[in-house]
């Protein structure tokens, strides 16, 4: 092909992509009334979206649905989820696919608006917690701060350890008819969204890189620095340790801290991982109580202390406010920072600002009325019909059961008479807001661009050298064109947010082109939880994949299915050992037929291999941040495969057989990936304890004293060794060999004595807790039980004597457990002392 | 006149207890009509830390850290204290309820005597419309506001049950008000609740009630243990009358105030957290002798 014959390619391409470009111009269908994003007022693009669409347009439309694929697939296999209040399981996020644009100077502006409108929060909340000027001035009503729960009044006039409020603040915003961004809310209390605006910035990044490259976007990533270093210089001493404190699994966002706690190289803690001792924060690790400087919380303030705020918080720490009054900690943000996001407040910044600040509010906000004035009452019954009532310290009208806002002309006579009697009864719990109608954007459906309503989160940090905003922000778009209904919750999508320069964006960051995660180490301490959790991932794994090799042996053509008389005891000690340990129920011993499939996946059973491939992961999300997405991922699978329904035999063999490879490949990950710190040992001693006494279970069964041919086949093939057996002694199966092979001899890494073996090298290479020089009780037992199994002769050997054995490593787990995890889910936690006293 | 007050609190743990951290809030305080002698505090066994503050409130709050292994744990407050109130009268007159409800709501003050504090919902006392209903019978439009309290007590006296064993710590309110029965703290919470419903400032407040009555004169329900009743802003003149809604009485010389807070979770005399026994059990015992 001739150059010439390239260029009239090119010039076809670049005819095509313009007709698709003018077709998607003619089918969006704006919104009557509403100023969009995408296309300006005369119905032509705005310059960023040309020059995004002019890129997007050249890819041909299946190339287009093959990076919109590859996005999904990378959202899904990183297990990116949320959870919406009431739900019991994740769901997985769902982006759109294509990013909201920003022009350069637009986005400067609205920089400086929430630049201004931080620094004016952080000054407010600094006078309402301390001297307490604007209340007695009468320029802030006492009763707009003294009606919100997050009013914390024990720490009032306690200055904010490390010196300020808000350490990371956040505003929503919409642009508005007027076509200036709007405020809609402030988020002072624990702004949530910076870590799912990452993972979206990476989905996007990676399935448009040459895209994301030509638009000058600049990267996230050195907003975090800052973020992250701003947080570290607020500490009272040089390497501080820093902790993201999250409510837990079951959190709407726990992803989200998971994902910042591994981005920022925090550690991910939970109250109950937390003590207070010598006015000061402590982690319990498995090294004992470490100090813990700063703790970036998820946790709501009323929540943070059992003894000063809500008692019944389990989410918190007893003692941590006294802690915060001896300056022992630093918590971002300061508990009580919440306040701020009361609506009743609103209306009282631009005075504020221009008091404070001396100048006028950059940014404009939603036009708020509270109702505790009766001026403000007035106008908002007045023109009930125009604005959304909206409760005026939280989300939801107080009375009413709606959890967004009430509006009257949507309400029968008496709903809106009930409206109008709460108002004129308690007016300080209503504000009354303008019904805005904010711009929309386009989203992708079914291949042309459809208008959606948006709001977009801002995120500002507080650094040494000022207020630094994340370059982009968590987007948010609804699926009805209603505005005010965006929340995560209500099953909207999110987006990638990009700024668009027309300069090269400078490349000073040691960042590859897209925004990849830099990893860390994870921090030096490993909290005993997090132990414990591993001990049991390695556990569950290890439990299961004895399930399924049980599976196998009874299902397998060549078992013992074949009919003979010793075949059917055989068959009878495997049921057994699944009725045992909850793989099967003893009724369904009488049906043989269906016990493989119950043992592999009845979700009733508590041990069928998918009831522990699911306590796997369930152990696993609490485990987020420790574990490589490729881990994870392996683990989801297995999850899915053991849930899908199989019908006959042959199905059960061949999912047992693929799920025990991606065992396999799940023990590769670890033993290749994980770094060899203290958390890597414990998911082994947990996998290893779990070997040790299955195998030594199975001996007990199957190399029993009269034991056949038969039995110690299976055995062989139980414990993975026919290979290994076969090729050492050329002879078919005889009792004292195979005893041997699969208890004593500490060459064969899946023998009883190789696991016990290994550990006492990890008993040995973990912290010692006491001081008095004793030897602890879990290397006592692993040394006795390694004395043992080096000593023992094969020939000599007594099921007694496995039986004893089994029992030792029973106690050495639950040694391991009170040891190093005394505070896990069997440990005595701190109980409320009974009140009314 | 001038009291002496025994409050000894025990707690029996089934297994030893390894650690302990406790907020006492038992010294009296002074003002409003009575004034702390002398308060001594002792405990067993003895705490590792103790630090004193004063709360939000103003209430002497002390936290104590207690590392000794122990199956009982016992707090025994001494207290002297010398009371001289005159309560107005029941039909005294007062400003119509509805101009109190504004002045109060403008207050320039965060203060723990502001009276816009106690207007608003608090974590044991939710505002709720059939509460709020239930007290607005006694208010109705221009009545004096000392008027709608008295009879608002009045009628909860009448057709509430006290029943010692009907209701825990953490029997919600609705529930109370919907079974017409509990213990002073939860009269006293439901008064404070309807009298928000109506903007209404209402505080909690917890103390003591002589053990012998004076001669001639009846025992008051919750002698023996502490007590809790209401106090309610009446406007710049009157101040804060209290109320005590389970012995329908405002509130003389027989009663010694302890502390005063948005609801009982803001006063708990004893609070805390142990570590190593589920199972405990409690004995309060309060001893209110008359000494002069």
């Amino acid at each position: 092909m001739g150059e010439g014959a390239a260029e009239d390619n090119d010039q076809a391409g670049r005819a095509q992509a313009q007709q698709r470009i003018a077709q998607w111009v003619r089918d969006y269908s704006r919104l009557p009334g509403i100023p969009d994003e995408f296309l300006g007022p005369g119905g032509a693009p705005r310059a960023v979206w040309s020059r995004f669409f002019d890129a997007f347009g050249a890819l041909a439309p299946d190339e287009i649905e093959r990076r919109f694929g590859m996005a999904d697939r990378h959202l899904r296999e990183a297990g990116v989820t949320y959870r919406a209040p009431g739900d019991s399981a994740d769901r997985p996020w769902s982006i759109s696919h294509l990013p909201l644009l920003i022009d350069e100077a637009d986005w400067q502006q609205l920089c400086a608006g929430i630049t201004q409108r931080a620094e004016l929060l952080e000054r407010v909340l600094r006078d309402i917690y301390g001297e307490g000027r604007l209340v007695a001035e009468g320029a802030l009503p006492a009763a707009a701060i003294a009606g919100s729960p997050e009013y914390l009044r024990p720490v009032c006039g306690v200055p904010p350890p490390g010196g300020r409020y808000l350490s990371l603040y956040a505003a929503d915003v919409g642009r508005g008819p007027d076509g200036r961004w709007w405020v809609l809310g402030d988020r002072t209390q624990a702004p949530s969204g910076a870590g799912y605006a990452l993972e979206n910035r990476l989905v996007l990044s990676r399935a448009f890189s040459d895209l994301y490259k030509s638009m000058n976007v600049p990267r996230v990533a050195p907003f975090f620095e800052a973020f992250r270093d701003s947080l570290r210089a607020r500490a009272d001493r040089d390497e501080p340790r820093i902790g993201v404190l999250t409510p837990g699994s079951f959190s709407e966002t726990y992803f989200e801290h998971a994902t910042l706690a591994r981005y920022l190289g925090f550690l991910l803690v939970e109250g109950d991982d937390l003590a207070v001792s010598d006015n000061r924060v402590h982690i319990r690790t498995v090294a004992g109580l470490k100090r813990l400087d700063v703790l970036l919380r998820r946790v709501d303030s009323n929540s943070l202390d059992p003894l000063e705020l809500d008692a019944s918080s389990r989410l918190g720490v007893p003692g941590l406010i006294d802690v915060l009054r001896k300056d022992g900690v630093v918590i971002a943000n300061m508990p009580g920072s919440g306040v701020l996001e009361a609506r009743a407040l609103l209306g009282f910044l631009p005075a504020l600002s221009r008091r404070l600040l001396g100048e006028d509010l950059k940014m404009p906000h939603i036009a708020t009325w509270w109702c505790g004035q009766r001026a403000a009452r007035d106008e908002v019954l007045a023109r009930l019909d125009e604005v959304a009532i909206e409760g005026a310290y939280r989300r939801g009208v107080p009375g009413f059961d709606s959890s967004g806002p009430a509006l009257a002309s949507e309400l029968d006579a008496s709903g809106r008479r009930r409206l109008i009697d709460a108002i004129n009864a308690r007016g300080m719990d209503y504000v009354g807001q303008e019904v805005v109608r904010l711009s929309t954007m386009p989203v992708w459906e079914h291949g042309q661009l459809t208008p959606r309503p948006f709001v977009l989160r801002v995120f500002a940090a507080a650094t040494p050298d000022g207020w630094a905003i994340m370059p982009g922000g968590f987007c948010r778009i609804a699926e009805q064109p209603d505005a005010r209904a965006v929340s995560m919750g209500d099953g909207a999508r999110a987006a990638d947010v990009w700024v668009v320069s027309d300069k090269q964006v400078p490349t000073a960051t040691l960042l590859p082109a897209t925004d990849k995660v830099r990893i860390r180490r994870i921090a030096g301490v490993l909290p005993s939880r997090a132990a414990d959790n591993l001990f049991w991932l390695g556990r569950y794994l290890e439990r299961a994949e004895a399930t399924l090799r049980l599976v196998r042996a009874l299902g397998s053509p060549s078992g013992p299915n074949k009919g003979t008389a010793a075949s059917v005891q055989s068959a009878e000690r495997i049921q057994r050992l699944l009725v045992a340990w909850g793989a099967v129920s003893q009724t369904s011993r009488t049906a043989p037929g269906r016990i493989v499939a119950e043992a592999l996946q009845s979700p009733d059973r508590f041990g069928s291999a998918l009831s522990l491939v699911r306590a796997a992961q369930r152990t696993a999300t609490s485990l987020r941040e420790r574990l490589s997405p490729d881990a994870w991922q392996v683990i989801t699978e297995m999850a899915e495969r053991l849930a899908y329904e199989v019908e006959d035999d042959d199905s059960v063999l061949s999912a047992a057989e693929l799920t025990l490879q991606e065992l396999a490949s799940f023990a590769g990950l670890a033993q290749e990936n994980m770094n060899r710190a203290a958390g890597w040992r414990f998911l082994d001693i947990g996998r290893r304890t779990e070997r040790a006494i299955n195998t030594t279970r199975f001996t007990r069964q199957f190399a029993y004293d009269e034991a056949g041919d038969e039995d110690l086949d299976i055995l062989l093939t139980l414990v993975d060794c026919q290979i290994t057996y076969r090729s050492r002694y050329l002879l078919a199966p005889i009792l004292a060999p195979v005893r041997d092979l699969a208890v004593l001899d500490g060459y064969n890494p899946r023998s009883v004595a190789f696991q016990v073996t290994t550990l006492n090298e990890h008993i040995a290479a973990l912290p010692s807790l006491k001081e008095h020089g004793l030897i602890e009780k879990p290397q006592r037992l692993a040394v006795a039980m390694q004395a043992m199994l080096a000593t023992a002769e094969a020939e000599k050997l007594e099921v007694k004597t496995l039986f004893a054995l089994e029992q030792d490593l029973l106690s050495l787990a639950d040694a391991i457990g009170q040891h190093y995890f005394p505070h896990g889910p069997n440990a005595s936690r701190p109980e409320k002392l009974t009140g009314l006293a | 006149m001038i009291y002496d007050i025994r409050h000894v609190t025990t707690y029996e743990y089934e297994n030893p207890v390894s650690f302990a951290r406790c907020t006492l809030r038992l010294e009296p305080r002074s003002g409003g009509g009575q004034e702390l002698i002398s308060h001594d505090l002792e405990i067993h066994p003895r705490p590792a830390e103790r630090n004193v503050r004063r709360d939000f409130f103003g209430t002497l709050t002390e936290s104590v850290v207690i590392e000794a292994a122990h199956r009982n744990l016992r707090i025994d407050s001494h207290s002297r204290v010398s009371v001289s109130r005159q309560p107005p009268a029941r039909d005294a007159s007062s400003p119509p309820w509805e101009s109190i409800r504004d002045i109060a709501f403008e207050a320039t003050s965060l203060g723990p005597s502001s009276p816009v504090g106690y207007v608003f919902a608090s974590p044991l006392v939710p505002v709720l419309r059939p509460v709020s209903a239930y007290a607005g019978m006694s208010f109705p439009p221009g009545a004096g506001i000392l008027a709608g309290a008295v009879d608002l007590m009045r009628r909860i006296r009448g057709e509430f049950r006290y029943d010692p064993k009907a209701t825990v710590i953490s029997t919600p309110l609705d529930e109370v008000f919907d079974k017409r029965h509990g213990v002073c703290q939860d009269f006293a919470h439901v008064m404070i609740a309807g009298l928000r419903g109506l903007g209404l400032p209402a505080a909690y407040v917890s103390g003591y009630l002589r053990t012998i009555p004076p001669p001639g004169q009846p025992r008051l329900q919750g002698a023996d243990a502490t007590h809790a009743w209401v106090s309610l802003w009446c406007g710049a003149e009157l101040g804060w009358v209290d109320l005590d809604p389970t012995n329908d009485l405002l509130i003389g010389n027989d009663h010694i105030m302890l502390a005063m807070g948005r609801d009982f979770s803001d006063v708990s005399p004893v609070d805390g957290i142990i570590v190593g026994s589920p199972k405990q059990k409690l004995s309060v015992a309060v001893d209110v002798l008359q000494v002069e």
